[in-house]
């Protein structure tokens, strides 16, 4: 299993209560922001830039507390922003653990192993360390030089210190597939728990808009990537959802089921887009529109779009609806290592770009000397 | 939400590919907001105003009728059928935990009076940066954070 089983156990049983409940529809993790200030800078990240007084702006642990009571979902990831950089992280972990919350703390783990010793391990508590790829494939993703190789030694001082870490992996266009599958070695042997694999989108707010995977690529990545598994790779994702990627399901999106909450409120309507705010999660599920979302509604914004926090919970969804559904997650789980000869031939064939790690090396150069000063600092 | 003008890359597309088609997605038009001033003569020009004040990543200014002005960060809008039912939320410069609402009908001006702070960190510009540095013999190559203060 990826998760232990206690973790599924109160999952399994909160999406049947939900059932029983008649409830359409119910959120499945809360993405809780409590800052938006990174020690890392990714051109492919949409979520850090504000003015400053918007990224030192952090909630406190009530607002954090108050926000996952109203919403109820067993668990809690906590992305950012790098949320080792809130002086209070620990208080909020710590409540949320004392509050029997499962939760994925998100993180760069550039200041991991430096803040360790705040944290104390638990069966609630898992460190979701954000790696994109090989040594030089993540480099390059995050824009810093030797990004990697610390991010690695937190993953490692961490296991050794017997907490629960599992990994976040984003490909956008240009990442290779053969890569991606050693790296994923790596980290098995690096003793994660499981690892979470999702594309990149297309992201309004991120400044880069070049390089963001469609479906259609997405599709033929994933496939490569995920059929023919290795049995020492374990994921932190629905068998469903990874179905999906590969394109061997159809799912359509459940916008409610990851919400988000941060300084400004309740999101609307989803993890990736900001169409607004509620101040509370009733609100939020009252009054967005939701047929407007998601790829099927026709929304240019939801296009290209197969990510994690639309898409898990409708594979998880999909599980419990019948008994096909729970039958084909456990065979998922349990027996299917994808075996596909048409994937291993993509990847046999696959190019990887000759210019090197991540397709925006080779690409041409338009910005101007100012924006390149912007970009340095300098 | 994205108006016409900035998504028009994704909508020229979906009009000749099935989502499920595309290969690599188109992003969307950037648009160089900062400094720029609206006019704000008919009902039309101040929702669009507002709308990419709302997409836009940098401080802006409100002069209200009144005369009074608000600075900082519109973070949320709420559009209702005419401008007196419709609000601009901003979380001003000077106070990380107020949120100020101002209905349409009350805004006289308005200014992208702060930085953009999404403008020019494109991966071609960090890649170009990358490799300068490299030739010239540099070693732990970065972008840095923003300094805050
Ligand atoms: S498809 Fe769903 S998760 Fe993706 S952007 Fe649209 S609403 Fe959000």
């Amino acid at each position: 299993m990826a998760v232990p089983v206690s973790q599924a156990w109160t999952v399994a049983t909160y999406v049947l209560k939900q059932k029983m409940m008649g409830r359409k529809k119910y959120p499945l993790v809360l993405m809780l922001e409590p800052l938006f200030r990174c020690n890392l800078a990714c051109a492919g990240c949409g979520k850090i830039q504000y003015p400053a007084h918007i990224l030192k702006a952090e909630l406190s642990p009530e607002e954090c507390f108050k926000a996952v009571e109203e919403c109820g979902t067993p668990m809690v990831a906590i992305p950012g922003g790098e949320p080792l950089l809130h002086p209070q992280m620990p208080e909020i972990v710590a409540g949320l653990v004392a509050r029997k919350k499962y939760v994925y703390m998100c993180t760069n783990a550039l200041l991991l192993k430096e803040k360790l010793h705040l944290f104390k391990p638990s069966k609630y508590l898992s460190f979701s360390v954000h790696v994109d790829g090989q040594r030089e494939h993540h480099d390059f993703s995050v824009c810093r030089e030797g990004g990697y190789d610390i991010a690695m030694e937190g993953v490692r001082v961490a296991v050794e210190a017997g907490f629960r870490v599992t990994t976040n992996t984003t490909l956008f266009d240009g990442a290779d597939p053969n890569s991606v599958r050693a790296h994923f070695d790596e980290l098995m042997v690096a003793g994660v728990e499981s690892m979470m694999v999702s594309p990149g989108y297309t992201y309004d707010k991120a400044p880069d808009q070049k390089h963001f995977l469609g479906r259609a690529r997405s599709k033929k990545l994933f496939r490569s990537i995920l059929s023919n598994r290795k049995k020492t790779w374990r994921f932190n994702a629905s068998p469903i959802f990874m179905e999906f990627l590969m394109g061997k399901k159809d799912l359509t999106c459940t916008p409610w089921g990851m919400p988000t909450f941060s300084i400004f409120g309740w999101q609307k309507p989803c993890y990736l887009l900001q169409d607004g705010y509620a101040d509370s999660f009733k609100e939020l599920m009252e009054t967005v529109e939701w047929s407007n979302y998601g790829t099927e509604s026709g929304n240019p914004q939801c296009a290209n779009c197969m990510v994690h926090s639309g898409y898990e919970a409708s594979g998880v969804n999909y599980t419990f609806s019948s008994l096909k559904g729970l039958l084909q997650t456990a065979k998922g789980i349990f027996f299917s290592k994808y075996e596909d000869e048409g994937a291993m031939k993509l990847l046999n064939e696959w190019k990887p770009a000759s210019y090197g790690p991540l397709v925006q090396i080779g690409a041409p150069v338009t910005n101007s000397a100012s924006e390149l000063q912007e970009v340095s600092g300098d | 939400m994205a108006t016409e003008t900035q998504e028009s890359a994704k909508l020229a597309q979906l009009a000749h590919e099935n989502p499920d088609e595309i290969e690599v997605a188109a992003g969307r038009e950037r648009e160089q907001l900062e400094g720029w001033i609206p006019a704000l003569a008919s009902d039309a020009e101040i929702r669009e105003a507002l709308e990419k004040a709302f997409d836009y990543r940098g401080d802006i200014t409100i002069t209200q009728k009144d005369g009074s002005q608000v600075v900082g960060y519109l973070f949320d809008r709420q559009r209702g059928a005419s401008l007196e039912d419709s609000f601009v939320r901003v979380i001003p410069s000077n106070d990380a935990k107020a949120k100020v609402s101002i209905a349409y009908s009350e805004i006289a001006a308005l200014a992208f009076s702060g930085r953009d702070t999404a403008a020019g960190k494109t991966f071609e510009a960090w890649v170009k940066k990358y490799w300068e540095k490299k030739a010239a013999g540099e070693q732990n190559i970065q972008i840095e954070p923003e300094k805050l203060d």
